[in-house]
């Protein structure tokens, strides 16, 4: 049995380098591999490259922690528990965080070009928009744009009119995404790597196949023949995954289909600690870095709070959770 | 109180409430709608309940049609595919999107320009270093771009209607061709993808609607208790008020009753 794959969170994490280019499972805040991104901080991993969909709460602890240099994506926000990622927007302010915007539709072509191996696919996506602004560039202000890193293209967007069908309009060719890394959340994993997913799959197909390395952490690993009894059921193949770690509510305090919810006080409590670069700091260091493993943040949370959230078997979603006002 | 289809009196609803029920009215019958989170999710499931039930619901995230016995928090959330038709990924819904399939988008925004150009990027100073930094566009320009028609909801304040906002995150009637940057029609600009815009637009103390030929935003309805003086110092840019039809309607006993009773019954959006 192949065993070579399976690791602890401080393994996985230690194959992410300084700089690297990374993307994420999920959707806002779903399905984020937390408990990687908690150890990515504490680890003090620097000057990376996000690039995303979309972002979310856990972008936002890796920008407030200072890991983070660029960010690539279409939006950052807490949901319906923190309306702005008041991190990003700070230290974009500061001069600290360089934010190249890029429309949803843009941000997915871009993640399907990067899995087709094609360098640039065309849309017609959000026409008419600041979006497309050229001096609104911001890698190329920052003469990131110059070649020298073969995972930046030269530039943001590419004009062009349609010559097969004589289409009237603008096209626009949006560039490949190309991450070292993807970090991906799931339900479940087999000990070989075969990753499957359960409910909305959000980008995660396409973030995983972009991306050099992936790095699977599963609410559980479960034997690869189990998991190939259904292989329409499935995902992603084996081969393309390089490290799988089990982690269950490795996605606090993101929700997780069929697992468990939103933990949306814990998220709004942590946006309103994120008004002041002292307030993230001190909530890092009182869940991050006086933490010594997930286990032990999890302890912190305590059993009857992740007893709310865990998840109903017939919806998938919690029923006793308290939502509202 | 809940089969009367009278309306309720001013003091009996709350804002949000005649918000969703004006959301609800301008879903037909039988289409397909991609909406955003919060309020959209109120007026689409009304509209389900009432008026439109054979409407067919895309969220982002990647579920179509599904059917929720509770309201979703957000367009990721599990509750959305419930008994959805297909459930699958972004790529998915919103390559449906572009290839036409959508009828009515709804969305909202910080900022609106009288041509309905949204911002939900940046205000205030340069864009690279801007005193409010907002969420960003999310699928606010794709959906708007791509549907025939779209709904904005909004805060009513004079700051919010402006001239022209700070960053065009979603476009209106009139909007910039790039490279270059000229100013042009929306029908311009998108050539053979070019299917309508923006219909109306839903606030806190009014309903907006746009001029066929020239694209210019104007005062449809005033909601009950509010003058067309009130919502004219409101807004930041000269408004044609000529064609205003009086109050907005307010909403039946019978659509306060779902609201509270079968859609938002824990106060998600609703409060409580």
């Amino acid at each position: 049995m192949a065993k070579g794959k399976r690791m602890t969170i401080q393994e996985a994490v230690q194959l992410i380098n300084d700089g690297d280019m990374i993307t994420f499972s999920g959707f806002t805040i779903w399905r984020r591999p937390m408990a990687i991104v908690y150890e990515m901080v504490r680890q003090r991993k620097k000057n990376l490259h996000l690039i995303e969909v979309n972002s979310g709460t856990h972008g936002e602890i890796l920008i407030g922690a200072g890991c983070v240099k660029v960010l690539e994506t279409c939006w950052i926000g807490h949901e319906l528990y923190g309306k702005v990622g008041a991190n990003a927007a700070r230290k974009l302010k500061s001069g600290e965080l360089i934010v190249e915007d890029y429309s949803h539709v843009h941000m997915i072509m871009r993640f399907a070009a990067g899995a087709m191996g094609v360098p640039y696919l065309p849309t017609r996506a959000s026409l008419g928009t600041d979006i497309l602004n050229p001096e609104y560039d911001a890698l190329g202000k920052h003469g990131l744009r110059d070649g020298s890193n073969p995972r930046i293209p030269r530039r943001k967007f590419e004009f062009l009119t349609d010559s097969f069908y004589g289409e009237q309009g603008d096209i626009i060719h949006v560039p490949a995404a190309r991450p070292n890394v993807c970090i991906a959340h799931v339900q479940q994993v087999g000990e070989e790597g075969t990753v499957r997913v359960y409910g909305q799959r959000y980008s995660d197909a396409e973030a995983m196949k972009a991306a050099d390395r992936v790095i699977v952490v599963a609410e559980e690993i479960v034997p690869e023949e189990v998991i190939r009894q259904d292989p329409t059921a499935n995902l992603i193949p084996h081969y393309l995954v390089d490290a799988i770690v089990e982690q269950p509510w490795g996605a606090h305090p993101t929700g997780c289909f069929g697992y468990y919810e939103v933990d949306g006080m814990f998220i709004r409590d942590f946006y309103n600690k994120t008004r002041t670069q002292e307030g993230f700091d001190a909530w890092a260091e009182e869940w991050i870095l006086k933490v010594n493993s997930f286990d032990e943040y999890l302890y912190k949370i305590g059993f009857r709070r992740l007893d709310m959230l865990r998840a109903n078997s017939s919806y998938k979603y919690s029923t006793r959770v308290k939502r509202g006002a | 109180m809940r089969n009367n289809h009278s309306p309720a009196k001013p003091g009996e609803y709350k804002l949000i409430e005649l918000l969703a029920v004006a959301g609800a009215r301008e879903i037909r019958d039988g289409e397909v709608v991609f909406a955003g989170t919060g309020l959209p999710m109120l007026a689409v499931t009304l509209a389900q309940k009432t008026t439109a039930p054979r409407a067919s619901i895309i969220y982002e995230a990647g579920s179509m049609d599904g059917r929720p016995v509770h309201l979703p928090s957000s367009v990721g959330d599990a509750r959305c595919e419930y008994r959805a038709s297909v459930s699958s990924g972004l790529l998915d819904v919103f390559s449906q999107l572009q290839r036409g399939v959508v009828d009515l988008a709804f969305l909202g925004g910080a900022e609106i320009d009288r041509y309905g150009n949204v911002n939900t990027t940046s205000i205030g100073g340069d864009y690279f270093h801007p005193a409010v930094r907002l969420t960003g566009s999310g699928g606010n320009p794709d959906i708007n771009s791509l549907a025939r028609r779209t709904v904005f909801i909004m805060v009513q304040e004079k700051r919010r209607f402006k001239e022209q906002v700070d960053y065009v995150t979603s476009p209106g009637w009139r909007v910039k061709k790039w490279p270059g940057g000229e100013w042009v029609t929306r029908q311009e600009a998108f050539g053979s993808v070019f299917r309508g815009g923006p219909v109306a637009v839903i606030t806190s103390m009014a309903v907006f609607r746009f001029d066929e030929e020239t694209g210019e935003m104007y005062l449809d309805t005033v909601h009950p208790g509010v003058t067309i003086e009130d919502v004219k110092n409101n807004v930041g840019f000269d408004l044609d008020v000529s064609r205003c039809r009086g109050e907005t309607p307010p909403p039946t006993y019978h659509e306060l009753y779902l609201l509270r009773n079968v859609i938002d019954p824990e106060g998600l959006f609703l409060g409580n």
